[in-house]
């Protein structure tokens, strides 16, 4: 009986860490799914009020490495030219008004609305996140995601992840406290050519925000290699000169 | 024609306070394309910019300070100055290959009791840009560089006008310069490292207000991002101009904290100072000014922006009492024999040295913004203070921002001023100042 006991108890102290390594893994696939290390892409962000009424919001933004992403709003015409970086942990905001960089931090919002400034600029998954542990689920798998840092957004993230494609189909957020910060709908899948299947739209709501609602939209999403010096407070004014 | 306009200006006021969605152009969330296309995708070689205000200003002199003596010493109609300001900003670019044009013009055109209308044009920026990669910039022109990681104040910002404190934000005029932009990225602890040398030509054409000699100022900036932190040292210097030196920082202490500091020390500064008879003394010395602060948001999207400003270059409590001394005695002077002599004076000092913001040593800056309060989308309500440490005067300013209907901002800002008598802000031309505006981005 104790053989028996101590060979189940050496058998769970090895799957345990297994597990979390599968979990890891696929944690990083579905980065890579969701798109290149390098890329660049365009997106349209719709904040809608309980009202119906509604603010768009156009951005070009470039990615490079796990943790490296510039944004520049196109439109509207009060938002042209100002930029978004961020480095890891560190973010900073350039308003062509106001002339220089500052720094933000991930749970302001630059555009208002229900999406945070670490949803808009959003690095890999696998960068601020392991994985604690994977529970199969209809057609796919449950991540269970714990922030490595407490300088990330969400403490917790639920990720369900669609067997077939590995892409994310819905996102729980939750502070420290266990509370529900938000939810994520991964919708529309599109081809965007080069082999890049992803999602289009993410769509948000939130306890926090009752009855308003946040959309992003994608466009153009396609793999581009990016010099390292792209990613600098020194570039942050001219971000908009890397549009084709 | 005057109540004409300021009927006008209510009128838009009130029009662009109805909420929001009235606006709105579709109101049905369920009509959203997601095959869109975005016009946007397709660049231009060219782009416009442009920013239309209306704005009214409403100024309540206090009849009682010094400074409004100095100004009026005979008293003035009415205890209320009223401006309306039209204003229309356009920036543009225009990019062929590796050359870039870029030109930002601000023109004012402005009513009040005194002036009757006005109109101020200003070429706030106009360079050219070669930029041959995204690691070599190269700009000459007429062109701001705004350094340092202060909110309120730049001491480091050697080659920048000041900034308003009253609104920090807003464009400046810049100077003529060649300068650039030269960035390495590197794959170790030192993440990125930056130099950006600037040359400052001075003559009695351009740049007239660094001196009266022909010269050249030359200065630069390196910057470092390394271990999360952003680090700059600069410098400045010139045979007119005295030579200056600064370091700045700024860094995420945690995700909703950040700290930032500025040093610069301004080698042989002079400073003129007066006594309450009008005598003007030189004072040469190596000036210190540093700067602290925070930034700080809380779970519930309030933020709070507190500094500690050392002013190197200002006057001590005693200069600043006889600077007003002097006023007093112009005054009475004035009144007793009719003679500007004194009064005179004060106003030549006032006009170049001491009538200035932040004049003194030492101030606290306070801002608390709440973002989106009461559940209204696209509001912010703020509330600004600065403190002068030395004579325990100050000024508050609340402010509401709504910008309820995309491209249009609505801003109303109110500033009281507070302080005894022979304080900085208890002996300011006004008691109290309201700005409305609606500012119409296209």
């Amino acid at each position: 009986m104790k053989k028996a006991l101590l060979t189940v108890f050496m058998c769970l102290c090895i799957s345990a860490p297994a597990f979390a390594l599968d979990g890891n893994e696929m944690l990083k696939k579905v980065d890579r799914n969701l798109n290149p290390e390098s890329f660049e892409m365009y997106r349209k962000l719709i904040n809608i009020e309980p009202d119906g009424s509604k603010k768009e919001f156009v951005m070009y933004s470039v990615k490079k490495d796990k943790d490296k992403i510039a944004s520049v709003f196109l439109s509207p015409a009060s938002e042209k030219g100002r930029s978004t970086l961020r480095i890891g942990e560190n973010m900073w905001l350039y308003i062509p008004n106001v002339g220089k960089p500052i720094r933000i931090t991930s749970l302001q919002s630059v555009t208002g609305g229900v999406f945070n400034n670490s949803d808009i600029m959003r690095v890999d998954y696998s960068t601020e996140y392991n994985c604690e542990r994977v529970e199969p689920a209809d057609a796919g798998h449950i991540l269970h995601l714990k922030a490595k840092t407490n300088t990330v957004a969400y403490d917790r993230v639920k990720m369900r992840v669609s067997g077939k494609r590995l892409l994310p189909d819905k996102l729980e957020c939750f502070a420290s406290s266990g509370m529900l910060i938000k939810t994520l709908y991964f919708k529309k899948i599109k081809d965007f050519g080069n082999g890049i299947v992803r999602p289009a739209v993410i769509e948000t709501d939130s306890p926090l925000y009752k009855g308003y609602k946040s959309i992003i939209i994608f466009a153009k999403v396609s793999a581009k290699d990016l010099p390292d010096e792209v990613f600098t407070l020194n570039y942050m004014s001219k971000v908009e000169g890397l549009r084709r | 024609m005057k109540l004409y306009f300021r009927i006008l200006f209510i009128l838009i006021f009130i029009y662009s306070s109805i909420p929001g969605y009235i606006f709105a152009e579709n109101k049905n969330s369920d009509a959203i394309d997601f095959d869109f296309e975005i016009p946007e995708i397709e660049k231009k070689s060219y782009s416009f910019n442009a920013e239309f205000e209306i704005s009214e200003t409403i100024k309540r002199f206090d009849k009682d300070s010094l400074l409004f003596n100095q100004k009026y010493p005979d008293g003035r109609d009415g205890g209320t100055f009223f401006q309306t300001d039209l204003s229309f900003k356009v920036e543009g670019n225009y990019r062929i290959s590796i050359v870039e044009l870029y030109a930002r013009l601000n023109d004012e055109l402005y009513y009040n009791d005194e002036d009757d209308w006005k109109n101020d044009l200003k070429t706030e920026e106009a360079y050219v840009s070669l930029l041959p990669g995204p690691s070599t910039t190269v700009d000459v022109g007429k062109k701001v560089l705004k350094w340092g990681k202060g909110y309120a104040w730049n001491p480091v910002a050697f080659f920048s006008r000041p900034k308003d404190i009253e609104d920090p934000d807003v464009t400046l005029e810049g100077y003529y310069i060649a300068g650039g932009d030269f960035i390495k990225s590197i794959d170790s602890p030192l993440k990125t490292i930056a130099l950006t040398p600037v040359i400052l030509p001075v003559s009695s054409d351009i740049n007239e207000e660094w001196g009266t000699e022909r010269e050249i100022i030359w200065g630069g900036k390196i910057y470092f991002f390394t271990f999360d932190t952003d680090l700059d040292i600069m410098l400045l210097s010139g045979e007119e101009a005295e030579d200056r030196f600064g370091v700045d920082f700024s860094r995420n202490i945690s995700g909703n904290f950040e700290i930032h500091g500025e040093a610069a020390i301004i080698l042989d500064y002079v400073k003129y100072i007066t006594d309450q008879q009008g005598n003007l003394a030189e004072k040469k010395y190596d000036a210190k000014n540093y700067l602290l602060g925070i930034r700080y948001l809380t779970s519930h999207d309030t933020t709070y922006i507190f500094e500690y400003f050392r002013n190197g270059q200002g006057y001590t409590r005693d200069e600043m009492k006889n600077y007003f001394a002097l006023i007093e005695a112009g005054y009475q002077e004035y009144i007793n024999s009719q003679s500007m002599a004194k009064l005179s004076k004060s106003r030549q000092y006032g006009s170049q040295f001491y009538n200035t913001q932040t004049v003194m040593k030492d101030y606290f800056y306070l801002k608390v913004s709440q973002k989106d309060p009461f559940d209204i989308l696209y509001f912010t309500l703020s509330v600004a203070g600065i403190y002068n440490i030395n004579d325990t005067s100050g000024s508050i300013m609340p402010q509401i921002i709504y910008t309820p209907i995309t491209n249009f901002e609505f801003e109303l800002k109110t500033t009281f001023l507070l302080g005894k008598n022979h304080t900085e802000y208890g002996e300011k031309i006004n008691d109290y100042k309201v700005y409305a505006a609606i500012k119409y981005y296209f």
